[in-house]
């Protein structure tokens, strides 16, 4: 059946609707006596999340000098270039769907199960690529109402969304309000941070608890102090549902947190960079007392103190990064060049969570013929996971990445893996694949010695050849040696548990920025950017780079341009499109600089920590700071287009 | 999209009597990158669409009588890379390297620009029936309002999207319409209504009639022309506030001055108390920033479109001073 | 004057003569992907506003979604399937290979066709021409620097289009 034909069915259902009041500010949304959108009132859970480490009443009272601030984002759409689609086919009881996915095995297999009242054994699940996911793929809906009209209908069903539809029912980035209090004792010190944000939900759950946690961290992590506390309360509203999106609401909660430190440093006369040296969290962690059991695992979003990071350069990131940029030569004090264009410098750090997932398996198979194959539980959501994954079994198994092919994306055939987020898929992935292979050689090297009488350490793996030395010199080819293991043999299939119950492990980053500011038009031109990140090892160097880059200028978007506008009066979003939700063309591009620090962390497989999602978080405030910094205006509202500049500016022409 | 039917003209007078029969019923359809997205939303459903691409007489450039000549149906591109562009019509080229991007320039026709129709969000969007769509209210006035008019703004504040139009306006273009009976040549400047004028439509154009060529007098020796398009983002962006403007200096005072701004009023904008003022005066930049103040001195910015003023204000001094020297 | 409901075409298809029966308000991106199974050409918008769906329409980059099959009956068009001959990748897939100039993958083709048209009719492109020739594709991975880079590479190779 064509399109059009169902498009003219639907516009044949007359739906009546019973109006009822809405709400598009989660101010008004959140009133005791307000109209609840469901059951239990608008905020949900029901109450705020409350976090807190030693006591910022305490941090407060110590404090010389307090300094308060509100931060908000707009509504922000992740937008990837292929709009979601599922495709549902009955043969019997048993179902296979294939559909734009986040987990496969651990989120649509179980609630299609679920949802269709049928076995989860009965449920294949299939996403061989897709266009872009950016985390926002991530709900079950569509695989469900495909599944339940194709056994209506007793034919397979697509259903795809439109252009318009992935804006608007898509998930977005939640919008948020965040209030900050920062003390600051007699020395300088931070005496305590206490974070409040309200974020707007929409109208339906999804993935928003872990969004409001993540945007929470900062605040209790990226600077030292012994007092530290968030609040985040999530309000049920009438806008567009807000799901998770690239770094959850990290880059929500460090937009405020960023310009605030940036106001703090020029309160106390100090230049941003030497406050942000003095006062970011080392390795040694946050100070305070662990209180997680020992040989418990560690949270990766920790609020406890007393524990250390696996690893954390975010001192080199600074460092190297401000040398790129030129900071220490370059930075001039706010408002400093004559203009009418104005440049300036700014900064921000960033940290993001990315050492604990769910359990993650993974299965290595060789072949009779030479071939590897890594099978994966995971999907690739466009990053290039499988690839990275790939490059990990090559290494472990130290061949050549050429004989390895990887198969991921479907229930039937690979092993339980976790859902891919809190860019953790290098991470957890990585450590079961690398495990995998490396049993596999072991496996192959005790077989090898066993045949030939040889001891392990007289042999030595090349490429997947087996050289012995003696008793006498002898090469046993990579195909011979396989030859010598059972079918099972061959396989290996293991699971792990990723964490660590010693240390946080988290990735780093420093961004610096600079603009220019035409302040007759209230035009934002970046002219360099710095992206400085602590990752660990990188695997595979330019996919790590392309994550960086593409980060940043998604951001840039995020900072400058794009929003999902809904109209004041009905709700209605007005841009769900790309000409109006501006979103960054290839003209838009900055000169731009990626630096790893590149030094391996104790816990990640090969040394390696998470990349995807951190480069997203510093950009918004790095730009506001940079802003600042040209004009010496502060904009603390995203995304500073050029009306809101034009808006602050001092005018010409008006009385 | 919802099917029409598709009618293919051997003649523009075939064209236009299919289409004074038609009614409102029938469309001209150009390259269609305008008016298929206005079909898919919904915001246009036409019976019937009449391509006149195929018409090889309507697809021409060429000079005669100290005037460009450009068919309707010529495609931005093909304008774009015309030899004398860069030398003659600065302009236009200007304007033709910010307007949409290569692949709607390579579709996308001269007619079809001057012709296409409003960008107001809410006339785009299915769910508003707009005073422009027949409805009764205009959501935008007391809507979000960032993209509308500052001037001319009280009965539906959308802005004319064309880039060229303004381009062509300050070269003091000519457009020919062509009718069932008869062809009328008119300055491109009158060819534009005002919502007051027409609420439903923003051109003269009658029942059957379309827009067959343009044509660009070659300006006097001497003359110098610029385009200046503000925008959010660096391409595929329509102009936030535009800036056309044609002068020329003569022994040391203004002589000849042509300003239009697009993006700022439901037409494109001819700011004619500027040109007055600045008719005869020595060009410096205290008289620019005089001048465009009194242009703007009129403008009524609605809640989200204040800053509007102030970018105007920059494009008109910018687009004077680098033209009047 | 020809006024139908249907449409008996053909159009010349990565050097291919074909023909079919097609409706008027039948987009050419709907005839490539729905009836000729095309499908390396991409739905991203369906309005002219992200280059997912780009085509080489007698040897210019066209948004394919916003084209109706009727009015390019009988011309020469190019889509990815087209551009690899014998096999063998053309110089500017192998060099977004190279180079990286893919993330997700959905705006690659796109990319590519624009890119290789662009290649042909300029010979020692800077950087900005690059960028000028590439702002009408949207890659939300924002792979731009590797994009730019696989183009710069490409053109280095020489070049070469068929259609
Ligand atoms: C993403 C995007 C970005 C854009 N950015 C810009 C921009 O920055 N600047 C800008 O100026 N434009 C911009 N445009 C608009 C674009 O330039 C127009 O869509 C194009 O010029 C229209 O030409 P066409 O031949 O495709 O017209 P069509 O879509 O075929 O027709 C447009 C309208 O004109 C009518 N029409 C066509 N020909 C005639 C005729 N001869 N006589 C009478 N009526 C006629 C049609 O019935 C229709 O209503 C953009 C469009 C898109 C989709
Ligand atoms: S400005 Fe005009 S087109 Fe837009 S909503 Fe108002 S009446 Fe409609």
């Amino acid at each position: 059946m064509r399109e059009e034909v169902a498009e003219a069915a639907l516009d044949l259902i007359q739906v009546e609707y019973e109006i009822l009041p809405a709400f598009f500010d989660p101010m008004q949304a959140m009133k005791p006596d307000a109209f609840s959108i469901h059951p239990g009132g608008n905020i949900a859970g029901g109450k705020p999340i409350v976090l807190e480490r030693g006591s910022v009443e305490e941090g407060f009272a110590q404090a010389e000098r307090t300094f308060e601030g509100t931060y908000t984002t707009q509504v922000h759409c992740a937008a990837g270039m292929e709009p979601r689609v599922a495709l549902a086919q009955w043969d019997g009881d048993f179902l296979t769907v294939w559909k734009s996915s986040r987990g496969i095995h651990m989120l649509d297999r179980p609630a299609l199960a679920r949802g269709l009242g049928i076995p989860a054994q009965q449920v294949r699940v299939i996403c061989p690529a897709m266009g872009g996911g950016f985390g926002s793929k991530d709900e079950t809906r569509m695989g469900t109402l495909t599944a339940l009209l194709a056994r209506k209908c007793g034919k397979p069903v697509r259903m795809e969304y439109t252009r318009q539809e992935e804006f608007v029912a898509g998930r977005t980035r939640h919008p948020s309000i965040t209030h900050l209090k920062v003390g600051i004792g007699r020395n300088g010190e931070i005496t305590a941070i206490h974070a409040r944000t309200i974020m707007s939900k929409g109208a339906y759950m999804s993935s928003g608890s872990a969004v409001i946690r993540r945007c929470g961290q900062g605040a209790l992590y990226l600077y030292q102090t012994p007092n530290a506390k968030f609040e985040g309360t999530l309000v049920y509203t009438n806008v567009p549902p807000a799901g998770s999106y690239r770094a959850l609401g990290a880059p929500q909660g460090q937009f405020a947190l960023e310009v605030h430190m940036d106001k703090i440093a020029e309160a106390l006369g100090l230049n941003p960079l030497e406050f942000r040296r003095r006062h970011h969290v080392k390795p040694e962690g946050q100070p305070g007392r662990r209180l997680t059991p020992p040989g418990e695992l560690v949270s990766d979003q920790p609020v406890e103190g007393g524990i250390p990071f696996s690893s954390n350069r975010l001192s080199e990131c600074v460092r190297l990064g401000s040398r790129a940029m030129g900071w220490q030569r370059r930075w001039r004090p706010p408002n400093s060049s004559p203009g009418p264009k104005k440049r300036g410098l700014g900064m921000a750090l960033g940290l993001y969570r990315g050492g604990l997932a769910q359990k993650a398996g993974a299965e290595v198979e060789a072949r009779l013929d030479g071939s590897v194959e890594i099978r994966v539980g995971t999907i690739d959501v466009g990053e290039g996971a499988f690839t990275t994954l790939l490059q990990i079994g090559a290494e472990a198994l130290e061949i050549e990445p050429a004989r390895v092919t990887i198969l991921g994306g479907d229930t039937a055939t690979t092993p339980e893996a976790p859902v891919t987020s809190g860019s953790s898929t290098t991470f957890s992935m990585g450590t079961a694949v690398q495990q995998a292979a490396a049993t596999l050689k072991e496996r192959i090297l005790d077989r090898v010695c066993a045949q030939l009488g040889a001891d392990r350490e007289n042999v030595k793996w090349n490429k997947g050849a087996i050289q012995m030395n003696r008793p006498t010199k002898k090469t046993v080819a990579w195909k011979q040696a396989l030859a010598l293991l059972s079918p099972e043999e061959r396989r290996v299939r293991l699971a792990i548990q990723p964490g660590s119950t010693e240390f946080v492990i988290n990735s780093f980053a420093a961004h610096f920025a600079e603009v220019e500011v035409d302040t007759e038009t209230g035009k934002v031109a970046v002219v360099k950017y710095v992206a400085a990140h602590d990752s660990g090892r990188i695997v595979n160097p330019a996919a790590a780079q392309n994550q960086v880059e593409g980060g940043v200028m998604q951001m840039l978007g995020y900072a400058l341009t794009e929003e999902l506008l809904v109209d004041p009066k009905t709700g209605i979003p007005l841009n769900g499109n790309f000409l109006e939700h501006k979103v960054p063309v290839i003209v838009d591009l900055p000169p731009l600089k990626t630096i790893f620090v590149n030094a391996p962390d104790p816990a990640g497989p090969f040394g390696a920590k998470a990349l995807g999602e951190p480069p997203s978080i510093p950009v918004a405030p790095a730009i506001s700071n940079a802003i600042y910094n040209a004009i010496g205006i502060r904009f603390q509202d995203l995304p500073i287009t050029p009306g809101k500049i034009l808006d602050q500016l001092p005018l010409k022409g008006r009385g | 999209m919802h099917p029409f039917r598709y009618a293919e003209p051997e003649s523009v007078a075939e064209a236009c009597r299919f289409l004074k029969r038609q009614g409102t019923s029938a469309m001209p359809i150009a390259g269609g990158t305008d008016l298929l997205s206005e079909i898919k939303d919904g915001v246009a459903k036409p019976e019937s669409v009449l391509n006149l691409k195929r018409l090889p007489s309507l697809a021409h450039i060429r000079e005669q009588d100290g005037a460009l000549r450009i068919g309707g149906m010529t495609t931005l591109s093909q304008l774009q890379v015309y030899p004398v562009l860069r030398r003659n019509f600065r302009i236009i080229e200007e304007a033709l390297s910010t307007l949409a991007t290569p692949q709607i320039r390579a579709v996308g026709t001269v007619a079809g620009n001057l012709c296409q129709r409003p960008r107001c969000l809410y006339y785009r969007h299915p769910l508003f029936l707009c005073a422009k769509k027949g409805g009764t209210t205009c959501f935008a006035l007391d809507g979000d309002s960032r993209y509308h008019a500052i001037l001319q703004n009280d009965l539906c504040p959308m802005v004319h999207p064309s880039d060229l139009a303004p381009a062509f306006i300050a070269l003091e273009a000519q457009v020919l319409l062509a009718g069932p009976e008869e062809k009328r040549l008119l300055p491109l400047e009158e060819f534009f209504l005002l919502p007051g004028q027409n609420l439903s439509r923003e051109t003269v154009l009658k029942p059957g009639e379309i827009l067959v060529e343009v044509r660009v007098p070659k300006p006097k020796a001497g003359t110098r022309g610029t385009y200046l398009k503000f925008r959010e983002r660096g391409a595929g962006d329509f102009a936030l506030v535009s800036a056309a403007c044609s002068g020329r200096v003569l022994r040391g005072t203004v002589a000849e001055l042509r300003l239009v701004l697009g993006g700022v009023a439901p037409i494109p904008f001819r700011a004619r108390q500027a040109e007055e003022m600045l008719m005869g005066q020595r060009p410096k930049k205290e008289f620019f920033a005089a001048a465009a103040q009194a242009v703007l001195a009129a403008a009524t910015p609605l809640s989200g479109n204040r800053y509007k003023i102030e970018a105007a204000r920059t494009l008109m001094v910018r687009a004077m001073q680098a033209v009047l020297k | 004057m020809k006024i139908k409901k249907r449409w008996k075409v053909f159009f010349l298809i990565n050097g291919k003569r074909r023909s079919l029966t097609i409706e008027p308000h039948w987009t050419l991106l709907e005839v490539l992907r729905d009836q000729l199974g095309l499908t390396g050409t991409k739905k991203g918008c369906d309005r002219a506003e992200c280059g997912s769906c780009t085509v080489l329409l007698e040897r210019e980059p066209v948004y394919s979604c916003q084209v109706l099959a009727v009015q390019a009956r009988g011309q020469r068009i190019t889509t990815i399937e087209g551009l690899t001959r014998n096999g063998k990748l053309h110089p500017v897939q192998q060099s977004f290979i190279d180079h990286d100039g893919v993330q997700c993958g959905f705006c690659t083709p796109g990319f590519v066709l624009t890119a290789s048209a662009f290649l042909d009719r300029t010979r020692r492109p800077t950087p900005d021409q690059v960028k000028q020739a590439l702002s009408g594709n949207i890659c939300r991975c924002n792979a731009y620097v590797k994009i730019i880079e696989s183009v710069l590479s490409a053109s280095k190779r020489g070049k070469r289009i068929r259609d």
